[in-house]
């Protein structure tokens, strides 16, 4: 495992994508430390920002406040980043394999375009995660996403497949212009959740607003819940889907598109 | 000064078929001799004359608006670094302008003409033109949707539109006259089209498609302009439109014509799932009536833009699609409509269309009279000009390609058919010298003493690449602009612009037509001439 | 999804029969837009001019405007979005939830009224202003009616057109377009255009304090931006050129006085609807332009060592 500890938060951000175990595996420590990054305009050697130590491997641990170090695990197929600390926008962006872990908070962009993997957030997050970039016709297509904290706006924006889970709250437009795949909102979210999403579904444990395009279809315990809940359980997270505990209110919409995506909305027992 | 010595010259205006020859250069000319100076050793290479796109979309509103609407696109797009002699910049389908000079000097094309500008905004089509580099530029000014021209049709006032046109032309600092969809465009302001060429655009009562060519295809003719009405047919992209592009063409008759990209108008069929290749149609009737010239506009599968001034077909072909749309109606004018696309060989449609781009090219008798293009981002980027000259060259590659479409599109074209190859030297003649000579651009298109000195040196057996993609050297006016594959430097190009003859009195007749449909003073409507960086005006004589 | 349905200011003027203006007061913040392009001039085919015309407010406070409009709808603060994506429902004929919709401020009778009223117009345009474009949901409140114009189109005739100000804001939209291929949010850092606003917006690299200098031109962000960006740009070197002393140029280590655009300096400035029109100065100042202050730095940066030397670094790949 290679590890780099950043000397200090840089004043701009770093740019960094070479800090991904695709391209630090066969590396030696020297190596990894003159690798490139950018800070603002100017290129630099890794080491000039990190203390590097350790042997080459698929294992990478970022340690110190990296909230300004973008880009870590860019595209990345394999292997696993930890991050001890905070970790800049687009952490994790184009994946499509391995793991990555942060113990505190992310940025924005955590995800974007994803195709694999799993990415772990222990802190909150910025908004944006697993989506689109501006003007792409679809955001993550596959993977995971969990985040213990709270979210931004536009989580899931335009995702197509994947798993998208925020134990907290979240802002705005969560699963906006969604195409497919499931958003897990344990801590609900602001306005406009599910706007204007195709297909797809977003599951929120506590009660969000709706859009007026979006209908009330049936209440249940939909078959398919059960399934989910197995699933995220293997995750660590526990989705109710019993009868007794409660049951779900499902909405589908939104008309405007028209779409056939559903929100489903937890009512427990009493 | 410098001499090009041992390359195989291929020069098609002089008859010049492969021979080695030397060939000098001195003060951005071609001349007989030269004592002194940089000698570029050719041996083992080709030497053309640099290329001429005839229609191409690389400037102004509708571009730009595209590439507003596109940055996915650009994020997967060639990325030009910023250096001392060159400025940052995207490629991609709808490269940045300073990108757009560094990708057609890149290839061995130093003159391109912007096919679509309305006159309204056509000093931002300027701007972008200052700010694309390296070759020399001209514009096609768009008419055929000109309500004031419309309307002067409508009267019978062919005389006092002929002046218009022709203060149109110098106003705009324009070098040709394009027509668009004749009466769509009006129409499509109240979201109609013109699907015929015998009934009255919508709005009016006497004038209908086939008078709007008839008329513009005589005043560019009367107006003695270098280069002949510039067309882009009625019902572009629609299965069965072939009868109207044969209506179109006998409309012609009599008069000069360059078809643009004229693949989207060659097509049978009653609906998309019947449509199929007219292009043997097409060809026949056009190899017998040498008043025509066109381009290809073929398509290539893959990624591009559409953009046309043909607002109706845009938005059909968004309804059909589902992907973004842009549409931009210019007052009393144009319009333009923006459709990203992307062509599969699996879609029977796209492989009909890449078919037809082929066909056309290979069963027009004369390379004289067609040109390379692909309606540049419509059909596919510019900067992939050398896949279609591969094609044209290898029969074998054609009908492995035909090979792999769609069964029902193979039984639609004839391209499995066709032996023709392409040589260099036919090349040379589409790429061009034709399209310099149906531009009228005597001193482009050719090695000849006098002529511009602008040429493209590729490797004749290029090592794993195709022929034609990476030239050794590229000379525009004289410089080397391109050297082993890199921009060298960075030069300015020239803007080739008509000055037709005109009633200054029309002035007094605009004037308050201007004050009453536009929203802009008369006096701010002209390209102001200082605009232009490095403006050749040429001044036409001809008056009736 | 995406894209925009837009036209000139004369086609407006020339054609359109139907109006709304959301989220803007034009009678007080552009104030020739009424008689110059929309409501009261004769067009070519509006010949009887304000009578041919309706004309609908959609705003949170009845402000001076209202007097101008055939139908002012008062709408709940941050409901804009709401009613949108609403009506974009109803002008395709798709179910609404009525309930839902009495909480924007608006009845279900009202929204119908308006869709059909937008789907039966020979020529309709919707202008929208920074009340719409400016409060929460920001760009997607401009998505909305950007979509709902477009989707009108299967009906008649709809446009629609921000209603911008300041300055040559159209102007920067467009060089920039044609020169990096995107609008604005544009970084070079990496000797190439990125785009992605949020994080390149100039705002946003503010108020996180991403840059370490500023250079000001056209614009005064002293008075407009929130107090982080603000304090950012005091901390850093700000440099401003201003014909004026501005909100920021009280707060920057440099401001270079240069001839006013339009008065004194020539230029080109780009009307909200994309067209270029030439600035005549009437004026001669003692002060040089903004092009010659620009062109000056730059000429005195080109004599530094280039600052690119490692490019093959420079460029990710996806």
């Amino acid at each position: 495992m290679i590890t780099l500890t950043l000397k200090e938060r840089t004043a701009v951000p770093l740019e960094a994508e070479s800090l991904s175990p695709d391209v630090t595996a066969n590396l030696s420590c020297d190596a990894v430390r003159a690798l490139p990054v950018l800070l603002g305009k100017h290129p630099y050697r890794v080491d000039e920002f990190f203390d590097v130590e350790g042997e080459a491997g698929d294992e990478l641990a970022i340690r110190g406040d990296a909230g300004n170090v973008k880009w870590i695990g860019r595209g990345m197929t394999r292997g696993k980043i930890a991050v001890e600390g905070n970790a800049g926008m687009h952490l994790g962006a184009y994946m499509k394999g391995g793991t990555i872990e942060v113990s505190a908070n992310a940025s924005d962009w955590v995800g974007a375009e994803m195709s694999g993997g799993s990415i772990h957030i222990h802190g909150n997050a910025g908004g944006q995660i697993g989506a689109g970039y501006r003007g792409s016709p679809k955001g993550m297509t596959g993977g995971t996403v969990i985040v213990d904290g709270a979210a931004g706006l536009e989580v899931g924006m335009r995702m197509r497949r994947g798993i998208i889970v925020v134990r907290g709250p979240v802002r705005d437009f969560a699963g906006l212009q969604m195409k497919g795949g499931s958003i897990f909102l344990l801590g609900g979210a602001e306005l406009r959740t599910g706007a204007w999403m195709i297909r797809g579904t977003i599951v929120t444990l506590k009660e969000v607003p709706l859009l007026p395009t979006f209908a009330h279809d049936y209440d249940g315990n939909p078959v398919f819940m059960r399934l989910m809940a197995r699933h995220l359980q293997a995750l660590g997270i526990s989705i109710p889907c019993e009868p007794h505990e409660g049951t779900y209110q499902c909405h589908s919409g939104d008309s405007a598109v028209p779409g056939r995506g559903e929100i489903l909305v937890w009512r427990p027992v009493g | 000064m410098l001499r090009i010595t041992g390359g195989k010259v291929y020069d098609p205006a002089n008859g010049i078929d492969g021979v080695v020859k030397d060939i000098s250069i001195a003060d951005g000319r071609i001349v007989a001799a030269v004592d002194g100076g940089r000698v570029i050793d050719a041996r083992g290479m080709i030497v053309f004359p640099g290329g001429v796109d005839i229609h191409t979309h690389v400037a102004g509103a509708a571009l730009n608006f595209a590439r507003a609407m596109t940055p996915e696109n650009h994020r997967q797009a060639t990325a030009f670094l910023h250096t001392p002699e060159r400025r940052a910049g995207l490629g991609g389908q709808t490269p940045t302008t300073f990108a757009t000079g560094y990708l057609y000097a890149g290839m061995g094309y130093t003159t391109v003409v912007e096919a679509a500008v309305p006159i309204l905004s056509a000093k931002h089509t300027h701007e972008e033109l200052r700010d694309t580099p390296i070759v020399d530029k001209g514009c096609c000014v768009l008419m055929a949707n000109n309500e004031i021209v419309l309307d002067l049709l409508e009267a019978g006032e062919i005389e006092r539109a002929k002046e218009v046109v022709a203060w149109l032309i110098w106003a705009a600092k324009g070098y040709g006259v394009k027509a668009v969809n004749p009466g769509g465009v009006t129409a499509w302001k109240w979201g109609k089209d013109a699907k015929t060429l015998s009934e009255p655009v919508v709005g009016y009562s006497n004038v209908t498609p086939a008078k709007i060519i008839a008329s513009l295809a005589h005043i560019v003719d009367q107006l003695g302009l270098p280069h002949p009405l510039h067309l882009h047919c009625n019902n572009l992209g629609v299965p069965g439109n072939v009868a109207t592009t044969l209506e179109t063409m006998k409309v012609l008759e009599g008069n000069r014509a360059h078809m643009a990209h004229l693949q989207f108008h060659s097509y049978g069929g009653a609906d998309w799932h019947t449509m199929r290749s007219e292009a043997a149609a097409i060809a026949e009737y056009f190899n017998a009536h040498p008043n025509l010239t066109c381009d290809a506009g073929a398509i290539l599968f893959g990624n591009a833009v559409t953009i046309t001034a043909d607002g109706p077909w845009q938005h059909l072909l968004h309804q059909l699609t589902g992907k973004k749309w842009g549409n931009l109606d210019v007052e009393n004018e144009t319009g333009c409509g923006i459709v990203p696309y992307t062509y599969k060989g699996s879609n029977l449609v796209n492989a009909v269309q890449w078919a037809v781009g082929l066909e056309l090219l290979l069963l027009i008798d004369d390379p004289w009279r067609v040109f390379l293009t692909t309606d540049h981002p419509n059909g596919a980027c510019f900067w992939r000009y050398p896949e279609i000259i591969h094609l044209l060259m290898h029969a074998d590659v054609r009908r492995e390609r035909v090979k792999k479409l769609p069964a029902k599109a193979q039984s639609r074209t004839t391209l499995g058919d066709l032996d023709r190859e392409y040589s260099l030297l036919d090349i040379a003649t589409i790429t061009s010298a034709g399209p310099a000579r149906a531009l009228g651009l005597a001193n482009k298109g050719r090695l000849g003493i006098g002529a511009d000195a602008d040429l493209a040196i590729y490797n004749e057996k290029p090592d794993g690449e195709l022929l034609f993609r990476y030239p050794r050297y590229v000379i525009k006016g004289g410089e080397i602009v391109v050297e082993e594959g890199e921009i060298r430097k960075m030069s300015e190009g020239r803007e080739f612009i008509v000055q037709p003859t005109y009633d200054g009195a029309i002035e007094e007749y605009l004037r308050p037509l201007f004050q009453q449909y536009y929203t802009m003073s008369f006096e701010n409507y002209p390209v102001e001439l200082e605009r232009l960086e490095g403006a050749d005006v040429r001044q036409l004589d001809g008056h009736g | 999804m995406g894209g925009k349905v837009t036209c000139t200011l004369g086609e407006i003027k020339n054609r359109a029969d139907f109006i709304v203006y959301w989220g803007g007061n034009p009678a007080e913040c552009h104030p020739r837009h009424f008689t110059k392009y929309t409501l009261t001039q004769k067009g070519k085919f509006v010949p009887n001019g304000r009578k041919d015309r309706t004309m609908v407010l959609v705003d949170i406070r009845e402000t001076p405007s209202a007097r101008a409009a055939d139908i002012f709808l008062q709408i709940k603060p941050g409901k804009d979005f709401e009613i949108l994506t609403t009506l974009r429902a109803l002008v395709k004929g798709h179910r609404v939830n009525e309930a839902s919709v009495a909480e924007t401020g608006l009845s279900i009778e009202q929204l119908r009224d308006l869709a059909d009223r937008m789907k039966q117009a020979r020529f309709g345009v919707i202008f929208f202003g920074m009340g719409l474009s400016m409060t929460r949901g920001k760009h997607m409140n401009s998505a909305a009616v950007l979509m709902l114009a477009a989707e009108l189109n299967a009906f008649t005739k709809f446009v629609t057109m921000p209603m911008r100000g300041h300055g040559n804001v159209t102007g920067s939209d467009m060089v920039m377009r044609w020169s990096t291929g995107y609008p604005f949010g544009v970084s070079l850092c990496r000797g190439y255009p990125r785009f992605n606003p949020g994080e390149f917006s100039t705002v946003d690299l503010l108020v996180r304090g991403d840059v370490d200098a500023a250079l000001v031109l056209g614009a005064d962000p002293g008075a407009t931006m929130p107090q982080p960006g603000i304090d950012h740009l005091a901390r850093i070197p700000t440099i401003v050129l201003d014909p004026k002393v501005t909100h920021t140029s009280r707060l920057a280590r440099v401001h270079i006085t240069t001839a006013a655009t339009g008065i004194s300096a020539p230029g080109t400035v780009y009307r909200m609807d994309e067209i270029p029109l030439p600035l005549r100065p009437a004026l001669v100042s003692p002060y040089p332009t903004d092009e010659e202050v620009i062109r000056r730095i730059r000429e005195a940066v080109a004599k530094k060592p280039a600052w690119a030397q490692r490019p093959a670094a420079m460029a990710p790949t996806n």
